[in-house]
């Protein structure tokens, strides 16, 4: 039947139909999955979210954050500064932060590190942390890649792994063929590029070599390789297979390779007469000037309200110093839930930081009362945000601790800010949260 | 000898390998086809099992030229870099009279991991070049084979050949390495270039503190760290060829199993191995 029929009859039966209704199909869902993956592809995060909350909310808290810029152009610096602190109550399932790296969490590396301090001391290589202790940092970048990213300072913890500080996006214009790192040794070498120094050595040396293996497996290969020597071997006609001229050969690339080999590294010796092994050793950093703990603060009961999305806290806080002090802000997890009726805490968050970090509906204090001198009294904060769940943090119910960690900012009569840790339990409830208080 | 007269299959009776074999000039050009098919399949496998075994054993010495210290470094790479030449050279030395085992070993090696490290490192991670490149085992491999061929006995390979191709690991790759080690000030301290390569393109998963590097009291050996480490990995390649040229041995038998479900398939018992 088909043999008669024309192309139009084959695509209008009813198969053809079908398959072509199957391929538009095809071809419209491909073309979603390119778009999603398009969309995917220029958000350019890369997992921060997915740590686990006990990650984020109890091991470092950082704050201070400033980006100096947000649209660069390739070679241009971005600098990064702001405080960490190690916190006092750090998971008892992570080693605590003996040995850390400062560096950037980004999507590879498009950003160069050009330098990095902590407490204006140079941090080439790994240091140790105090918890309970804080910290200032510096990291000055420079744009290799264009594109857009998210950019964190990040401190990778040895037994904890990388833990990221807030991220702000950067936009990053031009080709990276502009990028150059020219650097300066101390035997006055100039290293025009540190991104493809020593590659020309490197590809030269690799390519004489290949093509060395090359000739060498090709002198076996132009002759019959497998089932004739097999054969031949098996009718004890060895003799055959390896000849003088393989003997010859082999003797020349034996001698050859190690003439060769030690003629290279007896130029690299003579062009290079000083070097220095890697160096392995750890940046020695003190924490901060420790201040005096201005508030004591004692967690009388702490609820995560699953469908409210919502922490509600009980504290009783009491004030050690001799100012009037009042709550401003909750820090946790990279969050900041701000006290909207505190104007401290709200000229503290600059007009250029990253809004999708700062809840909108901010901290609400019950009774948001100061806090004289000496005086200890109880407060209920209610930091209810949607962005507990957006940034995966609901999943603290879920911790094989349930503990909760952040620092609570308070403020005097003059705009001084005066940091308390606060970390306790912390129980989930899957019905009204209120009725637990 | 020449290619015309091992691939036109008139001529291919003219080789003394040929006319040993007993090959017919049909049979000699099917032999040959399956040369090549061998070959390509081989070069493809092993590049695919050898990159998986090298990577997981000597991955980061071999990915960063901050991990290339004159301890851990020239140990840990040839040790891990002898096993499957010596297993490949068990095969094609006993069965062919093949010489080329170890080359081709790591030739696919290196391929696969320029390819890793031109798709993967540089342009899906944008690492520079000048982090990522690989070791060099060609060296060692062409003196291992040639060492084979010369003596045509393992032990002697494994006494002579794997020795060299544990010495020679490090003066090899020291013509591109040395440049990487000048010293360098940077922020008031001193460091090296491959140090400041590694500090300034970040790993945002593989911190400083994570590299083994030049740990332990080899360092005060009257700062010749490189050699001792280069001796000691040639003693371990001696041994650690000697277990991969069994290695090569135990999967080159054959071994007819019984089939227990030959019942159910039609096969009466004597069809069954």
């Amino acid at each position: 039947m088909m043999k008669n029929s024309t192309p139009s009859d084959r695509t209008n039966s009813k198969p053809w139909s079908i398959l072509i209704a199957g391929m538009k199909a095809a071809t419209v869902a491909l073309s979603l999955a390119a778009g999603v993956v398009g969309l995917a592809s220029s958000a350019q995060a890369h997992g921060e979210r997915n740590q686990e909350p006990f990650l984020r909310m109890r091991t470092l808290h950082w704050y201070d954050l400033k980006w100096s810029a947000s649209k660069l152009k390739v070679n241009d610096e971005l600098v990064v500064t702001g405080r960490v602190r190690a916190f006092e109550d750090w998971p008892n399932n992570l080693p605590h932060p003996m040995s850390v790296f400062l560096s950037t969490a980004g999507p590879g590396s498009v950003m160069a590190k050009k330098e990095s301090y902590v407490n204006e001391m140079p941090v080439l290589q790994s240091f140790g942390m105090v918890n309970g202790r804080e910290y200032e940092f510096k990291l000055v970048l420079q744009a290799r890649y264009p594109g857009r990213y998210h950019i964190h300072p990040s401190l990778l913890v040895n037994g904890a792994g990388p833990l990221a500080g807030p991220g702000s996006w950067v936009e990053v214009s031009g080709s990276v063929d502009d990028f150059v790192y020219p650097l300066k040794t101390l035997t006055g070498e100039t290293i025009p590029n540190l991104a493809t120094y020593g590659m020309g050595t490197v590809l030269a040396w690799q390519g004489l070599w290949g093509f060395i293996a090359l000739a060498w497996m090709l002198w076996w290969l132009r002759r019959p390789l497998l089932m004739p020597r097999h054969l031949a071997l098996l009718r004890g006609r060895e003799d055959l297979l390896i000849t003088k001229a393989d003997k010859v050969v082999a003797g020349v690339i034996a001698v050859g390779t190690i003439a060769l080999v030690y003629g290279g590294a007896h130029w690299a010796e003579k062009k290079y007469p000083m070097t220095l092994p890697l160096q392995g050793g750890r940046a020695v950093v003190d924490p901060l000037p420790e201040a005096a703990r201005s508030v004591d603060v004692k967690v009388v009961r702490a609820v995560y309200d699953v469908p409210g999305r919502s922490m509600r806290m009980t504290l009783e806080l009491k004030n050690n110093s001799d100012n009037v002090l009042t709550v401003g802000e909750f820090t946790t997890a990279n969050l900041r839930f701000v006290n909207k009726a505190n104007s401290a805490a709200m000229a503290a968050v600059p007009a250029d930081y990253p809004s999708d970090i700062v809840p909108r509906s901010g901290l609400v204090v019950e009774g948001d009362k100061p806090l004289a001198p000496g005086e200890t009294a109880r407060v209920t904060l209610d930091a209810t945000d949607a962005i507990w769940e957006l940034e995966r943090l609901s999943a603290l119910i879920t911790d094989p601790d349930n503990r909760f960690g952040g620092l609570l900012f308070l403020y005097d009569d003059k705009g001084t800010r005066h940091i308390s840790p606060v970390y306790g339990a912390i129980v989930p409830h899957f019905t009204d949260a209120n009725s637990h208080f | 000898m020449s290619m015309s007269s091992t691939t036109a299959g008139g001529a291919a009776a003219e080789d003394p390998v040929i006319a040993a074999a007993g090959l017919t000039p049909a049979g000699a050009k099917v032999s040959r086809n399956f040369d090549w098919v061998i070959v390509l399949i081989a070069l493809f496998l092993v590049t695919g099992a050898f990159h998986l075994h090298y990577m997981l054993l000597a991955g980061d010495w071999d990915f960063w030229v901050d991990w290339k210290d004159r301890q851990f470094w020239p140990t840990v790479a040839p040790a891990a870099a002898i096993c499957f030449p010596a297993a490949v050279q068990y095969f094609l030395w006993t069965f062919f009279r093949v010489p080329f085992g170890a080359t081709l070993c790591i030739v696919a090696l290196m391929l696969g991991e320029w390819i890793n490290r031109v798709l993967g490192f540089h342009l899906w991670a944008r690492f520079p070049y000048a982090l990522i490149w690989p070791s060099l085992l060609i060296p060692s491999a062409l003196f291992l084979d040639a060492v084979l061929l010369l003596t045509r006995n393992w032990l002697l390979t494994a006494i002579f050949g794997a020795w060299g191709f544990g010495l020679l690991f490090y003066p090899s790759n020291w013509v591109m390495l040395a440049a990487y080690h000048l010293p360098v000030e940077h922020m008031g301290q001193t460091t090296s270039v491959a140090d400041m390569v590694g500090y300034t393109f970040p790993r945002s998963a593989t911190p400083e503190y994570l590299r083994f590097i030049e740990r332990g009291t080899l360092r005060t050996f009257g700062g010749h760290s490189s050699a001792v480490s280069a001796f000691f990995s040639a003693f371990l390649c001696m041994v650690i060829y000697i277990g991969w040229w069994f290695m090569g041995w135990a999967f080159s038998k054959m071994i007819w199993v019984a089939n227990p479900l030959a019942s159910y398939m039609g096969l009466k018992n004597s069809q069954q191995s």
